[in-house]
């Protein structure tokens, strides 16, 4: 039997009706899982401008298609829906062992619609699936709400939970979904889409197998697979700050290792790379204007890798995960425990805010995590608040009385605190920071740091070019682990696609920023390679050991009794990606409009650090994206051709572009209404 | 196909006590019915009937055994990753990560409570590097 059901579970919450659907062979064929089987429903059942906070948008929980069979780093899950933030195609991926505990229901994914008139949770135990009521749950903290479900539904076996915390309940658009005790799906805003509908919690409470159709081949490959996970290089806790150091230089790029990076993260977790990417300048300071230099190694050594292992009481592995990046972490207060900040929360409100502050960034961790709230995003709408204040176009009197000021920890925490409760001058955030900015009337300056409105994660673009490119045309804009040079190097596939360009060890800065088609290329086989490992439940850590070493190919056949090439299955995860962007079409998303802020792609240059001076030639590097993955090259619409040849056409034909983007783009319409007869799913 | 109870049902209520998914139904002294649709084929219900009732998903019949002798699952901690399929897998949470070897504070898989183990042998069938296996509880 192959690793899937072959069946969803629907639960209408404005008509209280859950019910089964079942899922035909071809559908996994084709998007095999995870975030593939959420496009396909999600394109089809999202009507087009959907209000993303109303009860047609549909909010999706999947586990990946090998998660729950013996296959390592499988264990993550997904949260799909139209995303209040940005309003397009929006997704969350988030570790701990819920992907599981969804499988274990019998299910391949779970697909919420309508709003129901009171709060309610959604149980699926041995007696079915059924809505109870939540209100003695609103209001309670992610931490409670899990507690309390768990001991309520224990019989034999302790059941997962995802619940949103107050951030969702108050409908904040910077929300995410937890699990775990703060495991956050946190961007895109899914926390909000989860409140709107009145939804506090999802109980899963399933015990079944999960079958796969030759285990002992799947065994065979991950044992392979452990082989490269067990080798832990002698990098000793001092070296990341000066190995940072040496990869700032500026003439030679160095080609990075999975295996170096699989080193850190079970020595330190990600928190190892702190001092590592502020010395290399990967890290952005004081609201993308400052560099190293504003934070130089005195100050960041409050968060070295030394300094982060001293709070960790264990080790945490999520699902399947051989490294265990995770931690248990003793709180400030010395009795309460959480899990260890990951280096995007110890940047965003660290060497971001110019705070050296290590245990209140460890507090703010823990308010994020109970509240349910994205700590990139809280970070980025801080530090536009400290610059507008520094800057003072934020009077004292607006601000009430918090004295914004670049390290002012004691204010960071309250700013954070009311964003939370959408209370007093951090209520203005509390929507993430483009909304921010529009209500103080600064929507226009060059501080706030986004792409098509998603806050920019702690990596800068102006370092690594296919990161700025990655954060424009991905149909889920201004995200970190959807692609970038770095991750292609790390994902190694010339090694099992020899076509694919293979980068040399050194290389010249300079050389590397120069727009072309290979750029293109390369780009295009990270997008498509992501969308491939997110249908399986793949963890980005994981995938960066390598498509070599982790034989994911050859799982899934072993899996599902197939026998395709690597070439099939990322064509799979160019048909994810082309479907999202067709979603985002409907939803009135113009491609184009996507760009990340002006200060984050340099054109506002540095005047000091390892980036002064880079500009990024974003419009080049887009043009060079969508002609390799065979979109238009200047709209960033899938050519009718392309949406053809992968099995689309049915879908998109349906599709009706709106006039704003129509204008732009007759053709493509009159193109796509002449194709008939394909032979596609639908 | 699921587990199944046959004629043989003494109606003792042993299979329906120790089911982790309370797929067994039945009143005493009357032949149970084991719902497929809850059922996890963990086989607990054959290996408890003392009459030999119960049929396995392959229509074999079940094989009794005292609960004492149950096999248990034994972890080999060179091998293990600490991944936490097992104990994900395990459908009646008897298994926990609390097992410290090392010195840098990884924690590993324990048959916490023995007691409740069904000898299911999910664990073992999870497990991607093969650092499990059934052995007698008496080794």
């Amino acid at each position: 039997m192959p690793p899937y059901s072959g069946k969803v579970l629907w639960v209408d919450l404005t008509a209280q009706v859950i019910e089964e659907q079942h899922i035909p062979d071809e559908i996994y064929t084709q998007f095999l899982g995870g975030i593939g089987l959420g496009a396909w429903m999600l394109y089809r059942h999202i009507p087009a401008m959907a209000d993303p906070l109303g009860p047609d948008n549909i909010l999706g929980f999947l586990p990946g298609l090998l998660t729950g069979t013996p296959t390592l780093y499988t264990g993550r899950w997904m949260a799909v829906g139209k995303s209040p933030l940005t309003s397009t195609w929006g997704e969350a991926n988030c570790g701990g062992y819920l992907s599981i505990a969804i499988k274990q229901c019998g299910y391949d994914g779970i697909f919420i619609k309508g709003i129901s008139p009171t709060a309610v949770y959604l149980l699926i135990g041995p007696q079915g699936p059924q809505l109870l009521n939540a209100s003695d749950l609103w209001g309670l903290d992610t931490y409670q709400t899990e507690d309390i479900l768990i001991d309520r539904h224990t019989v034999k076996k302790k059941p997962a939970v995802a619940c949103i915390g107050q951030a969702g309940e108050n409908c904040s658009l910077i929300a995410g979904i937890s699990h775990d005790h703060g495991r956050m799906a946190a961007r895109s805003g899914l926390g909000a889409v989860m409140g709107s509908k009145k939804l506090k919690a999802i109980v899963f409470c399933g015990a079944k197998r999960v079958d796969s159709v030759d285990p002992c081949r799947m065994k065979e490959l991950s044992r392979k697979t452990q082989k490269f996970t067990q080798i832990t290089l002698p990098i000793p806790a001092w070296s990341p700050p000066w190995l940072g150091l040496v990869m700032r230089n500026p003439w030679i790029s160095i080609r990075l290792d999975g295996i170096i990076s699989n080193t850190v993260l079970k020595k330190w977790g990600s928190a190892g790379y702190n001092q590592f990417l502020n010395e290399w300048d990967d890290s952005p300071f004081k609201n993308w204007t400052g560099s190293h230099h504003d934070f130089p190694m005195s100050h960041s050594r409050a968060f070295s890798a030394k300094q982060v292992m001293e709070d960790e009481v264990s080790k945490y592995h999520c699902l399947a995960c051989p490294t265990g990046c995770g931690g248990i972490y003793k709180n400030p207060d010395g009795q309460s425990h959480s899990h260890k900040p990951e280096y995007e929360t110890f940047q965003s409100f660290g060497g971001f805010l110019l705070n050296e502050d290590y245990p209140s960034v460890v507090r703010i961790n823990d308010l994020l995590n109970r509240a349910g709230m994205d700590s990139i995003s809280a970070g980025a709408c801080v530090a536009a608040a400290i610059e507008w204040y520094t800057e003072g176009l934020i009077d004292c009197e607006t601000a009430a009385g918090l004295e914004l000021t670049w390290g002012n920890t004691i204010a960071i925490i309250e700013m954070v605190r009311q964003m939370i409760e959408r209370r007093g001058f951090g209520a203005n955030f509390s929507d993430g920071l483009k909304a921010a900015a529009e209500r103080l009337g600064l929507e226009r300056h060059t501080g706030v740091i986004e792409s098509g409105g998603q806050e920019l994660a702690m990596h800068d673009l102006r370092l690594d070019s296919g990161l700025a490119v990655h954060a424009s045309v991905e149909p889920n804009p201004g995200r970190h682990t959807t692609g970038s040079s770095l991750y292609y190097d790390f994902y190694r596939l010339w090694k099992v696609m020899p076509e694919l360009p293979k980068p040399s060890l050194f290389e010249r800065k300079k050389k590397a920023r120069i727009p072309n088609y290979q750029l293109g290329i390369r780009c295009v086989a990270n997008s498509n390679f992501t969308n491939f490992y997110n249908t399986l439940g793949v963890c980005f850590y994981g995938a960066c050991l390598g498509a070599d070493r982790l034989f994911f190919f050859d799982q899934v056949n072993a899996a599902c009794g197939w026998h395709h090439s690597a070439e099939h299955y990322m064509q799979v995860g160019q048909r994810v990606q082309t479907l999202k962007q067709l979603f985002n079409l409907k939803q009135g998303i113009d491609p184009v409009s996507i760009r990340p802020s002006k200060r984050a792609l340099g054109l506002l240059p540095l005047k000091k650090g390892g980036n002064r001076g880079v500009m990024v030639n974003l419009d080049s590097l887009r043009h060079f994206y969508w002609q390799a993955i065979g979109w238009d090259h200047k709209f960033g619409i899938p050519t009718p051709e392309t949406v053809n040849a992968l099995g689309l056409g049915p879908l998109a034909m349906e599709l009706e572009l709106p006039a704003m983007i129509l204008n732009k783009h007759t053709a493509w319409q009159i193109e796509m209404q002449s194709q008939e007869g394909l032979e596609v799913t639908q | 196909m699921s587990h199944t109870i046959t004629g043989t049902c003494q109606g003792c209520t042993a299979c329906l006590k120790v089911c982790p998914t309370q797929a067994i139904r039945g009143e005493r002294k009357v032949i149970h019915v084991i719902d497929s649709a809850r059922c996890i084929d963990c086989g607990a219900c054959g290996r408890i009937c003392a009459f030999t009732a119960v049929l396995d998903q392959h229509a074999q019949s079940c094989t009794h055994a005292r609960r004492a002798e149950w096999l248990k699952p034994c972890f080999d901690l060179k091998l293990c990753t600490a991944c936490g399929l097992c104990i994900q897998a395990c459908p009646v949470s008897c298994l926990e990560l609390n097992q410290s070897l090392k010195m840098d504070k990884t924690l590993y898989p324990n048959l916490s409570r023995a007691d409740d183990c069904l000898a299911c042998g999910f664990c073992v069938d999870i497990c991607p590097v093969d650092a499990v296996r059934m052995a007698s509880p008496n080794n």
